[in-house]
């Protein structure tokens, strides 16, 4: 990133804001585009969870929606009579909402995907001069998420190395309880690290940091603009 | 006056039956390097964690005795308060890592002591430069390998500028130069040194004084050249192996034909594969065959390939070229087993492939020697015991071709030679066995060097 970090952060949230509220398909296209975009920047293997996890949801959402709203009266497709829910039909103005409101999901999901791979979180975190064990929870939390990924592939890959196989949604439900307890000593080790480098000692201080240059304090600047223009314009 | 004064020590923890630490008495003296051996589990970890005051503070427990260290009683200081007269590198460096990038991770520690912020930068880049990381500095830790990461770790500790500096095994991740190049940093260094190690040969050089400890005992604190003859009389496998070449097998036994499989034929023939990770390529046009009745050790630096070929070899890396032509079943022990364990009980957890039989179970657990331990559940296992658990999982289905990826990690010298001794019968069986591993002295029938994307019969 060519940004500084808050900067960073304060464009991907503020982008994450506008998609949320912005009513014009168009222009939620746009800021997931983009997004989709800065999150291609990150490594392949790095991005892929992420990217994953985005697209599903938001297609997800984009296929289920039209089955569940009644809205609109262009129907497309008529289908059969359910009960509780009633005819199942597919109209025009469903499908555009659920568009939107995937489009919508994904942005959001790319703008964490952004903030989770692309940002510098050490000092996000030092930029804070408030609640600062609590961002360092939520900091090592983001960082969890690679680990556990991690983690989850080498333990399938143990299995399969006994000459198991996991197939189904059972044989891979045993790694779960391994995998959390796993994450839970992995936890404990580093708090333990943590202890012993001085953590939780008065008076920290902070390592200097590089002053914002113009790109910076622009960005910074936007920011609360895009989530503006958000619910203005867009 | 002495640096650190441990009297009496005792200390048991929470839910343990067994004392981890059984009246031990000890002094340090400033500037000293000290050697601390002993078979894993043996208490040499909890030891260590009783220097920085995590024993009792971290753990709980029963803690009876008393531990100074410069003038701190461990009872009543807390680890945080240690933290920069006393720096800690644990077993595991990827446990211990707290920020996403290098530069950030060294200055945690310094941050914490409330060190001016305009001596950081300067203090991080003098302990990076220390250990010849100076180029990790911009790095993210996530994407640093486990030698790398050690190193990182080092630096954090020797950014702090400790009084008393606390290794537990920091070169297992290490290849042989990379180890040395780790210890001749810890020797320049001027603090007082505890060096817990499996690699005898290293600490020992290094070392003035050794203390080694057995089931939480001080069974013995001497000066080097006596430790060195209290070993050879008592604990001889804790001496350097007399051949760092590694010994050479006798040649290995012909395994007569089955119906399925000819006479002379491979357990595995793995040729001209080429492997990448996201077009980053690690393996280009290798080759290599592992007979059954064979034993072959697969050596090169941190980063040549050695775990992506022996995935290949046990199927579970496709390559992107090449063929493999594979005999019978394939197992493979991967690095660091000890965390992939699936079961809540030791015996079921080795039983696991062979479909439940919780008799074979236990007689691959007598093998390593934890028949001990077949009710309790593997979490509550040390971390070398874990890694014998680990190899019962996978030996007990007695596959025609093992393949253990550095399986000497974490593991007394003592139960390296059992392992070496177990392996060659394995093989004589007319098994093939493939050990990954950067341990040069591993007896084998035959050695394959690896270096970035070739292959060099030694």
């Amino acid at each position: 990133m060519k940004l500084a970090t808050v900067p960073a952060a304060l464009l991907f949230a503020a982008a994450a804001a506008a998609a949320l509220l912005a009513e014009h398909l168009a222009s939620v296209a746009v800021l997931f585009g983009l997004l989709l975009a800065l999150v291609l920047e990150a490594p392949v293997r790095r991005k892929r969870l992420y990217l994953i996890g985005a697209l599903a949801s938001g297609l997800g959402v984009v296929v289920v929606w039209p089955f569940v709203a009644v809205l609109g009266e262009d129907v497309l497709w008529r289908g059969p009579t359910v009960p509780v829910l009633g005819v199942i039909d597919i109209t025009r103005e469903e499908i555009a909402a659920g568009t939107l409101a995937g489009l919508r999901l994904a942005a959001v999901a790319l703008a964490f995907a952004a903030y989770a791979l692309l940002l510098d979180h050490d000092r996000l975190l030092a930029s804070l001069g408030f609640a600062r064990r609590s961002a360092f929870a939520a900091v090592l939390a983001t960082r969890l998420v690679p680990t556990l990924e991690r983690d989850a592939a080498a333990l399938a890959e143990a299995v399969r190395g006994r000459g198991l196989e996991l197939d189904g949604v059972r044989s891979r439900a045993m790694l779960v309880s391994p995998l959390v307890s796993g994450s839970l000593e992995r936890a404990l080790n580093l708090a333990e690290a943590m202890e012993a480098r001085g953590f939780g000692r008065a008076g920290r201080t902070r390592a200097p940091r590089p002053a914002w240059g113009a790109l910076d304090r622009v960005a910074a600047g936007s920011a609360p603009l895009l989530v503006v223009a958000g619910v203005l314009w867009l | 006056m002495a640096l650190v004064a441990v009297e009496g020590v005792c200390f048991t923890y929470p839910g343990g039956g067994r004392a981890a630490l059984e009246d031990i008495s000890l002094e340090l003296r400033r500037g000293e390097v000290v050697a601390l051996l002993g078979p894993s589990g043996a208490g040499k970890s909890t030891l260590v964690r009783a220097l920085a005051g995590l024993v009792p503070h971290f753990h709980g427990g029963s803690f009876s005795g008393r531990a100074t260290v410069a003038g701190y009683d461990t009872r009543e200081a807390r680890p945080a308060d240690l933290a920069g007269t006393v720096a800690t590198v644990f077993q595991d460096p990827e446990d211990q890592i707290v920020m996403a990038s290098v530069a950030n991770e060294v200055a945690f520690g310094l941050e914490n002591l409330a060190t001016l912020p305009t001596e950081i930068p300067a203090r991080v880049e003098e302990a990076l430069a220390a250990v010849g990381a100076v180029h990790l500095a911009g790095r993210r830790t996530a994407e640093l390998s486990g030698g790398e990461l050690q190193r990182v770790c080092l630096a954090s500790a020797l950014a702090l500028r400790p009084r008393l500096l606390l290794l537990d095994e920091p070169t297992s991740q290490l290849d042989p130069e990379a180890a040395e190049a780790f210890l001749d940093a810890v020797g320049r260094l001027g603090s007082a040194v505890v060096l817990s190690e499996q690699r005898t040969g290293r600490a020992l050089a290094l070392a003035e004084r050794v203390l080694f400890v057995d089931g939480g005992r001080l069974l013995l604190d001497a000066p080097r050249e006596e430790a060195l003859g209290w070993l050879a009389a008592n604990r001889p496998a804790f001496l350097p192996p007399p051949d760092p070449a590694g010994q050479v097998l006798a040649g290995h036994v012909r395994v007569p034909g089955t119906g399925t499989w000819p006479e002379g034929a491979p357990a595995v023939e793995i040729a001209g594969v080429s492997f990448a990770y996201d077009r980053v390529p690690v393996l280009d046009d290798v080759s290599l065959t592992v007979d059954r009745g064979e034993v072959v050790v697969l050596e090169g630096p941190n980063g040549c390939g050695k775990t992506t070929l022996a995935k290949i070899a046990c199927g579970l890396l496709e390559p992107a070229a090449g063929s493999i032509r594979r005999a019978g079943r394939a197992c493979y022990l991967s690095q660091d087993p000890g965390r992939y364990l699936v079961r809540e009980r030791v015996d079921e957890e080795v039983a696991l492939a062979v479909g439940g039989d919780l008799r074979r179970a236990r007689a691959a657990l007598a093998m390593v020697g934890l028949e001990w331990a077949a009710d309790r559940h593997p979490r509550d296992l040390s971390s070398g015991e874990r890694e014998r658990l680990g190899l019962a999982a996978v030996a007990v289905a007695e596959p025609d071709l093992l393949i253990l990826d550095e399986p000497t990690r974490g593991i007394d010298p003592e139960r390296k030679e059992a392992l070496a001794a177990w392996l060659a019968a394995y093989a004589e069986l007319g098994h093939a066995v493939l050990v990954a591993t950067h341990d040069r002295a591993f007896p084998c029938h035959r050695r394959v060097s690896m270096a970035a994307k070739e292959t060099v019969l030694v």
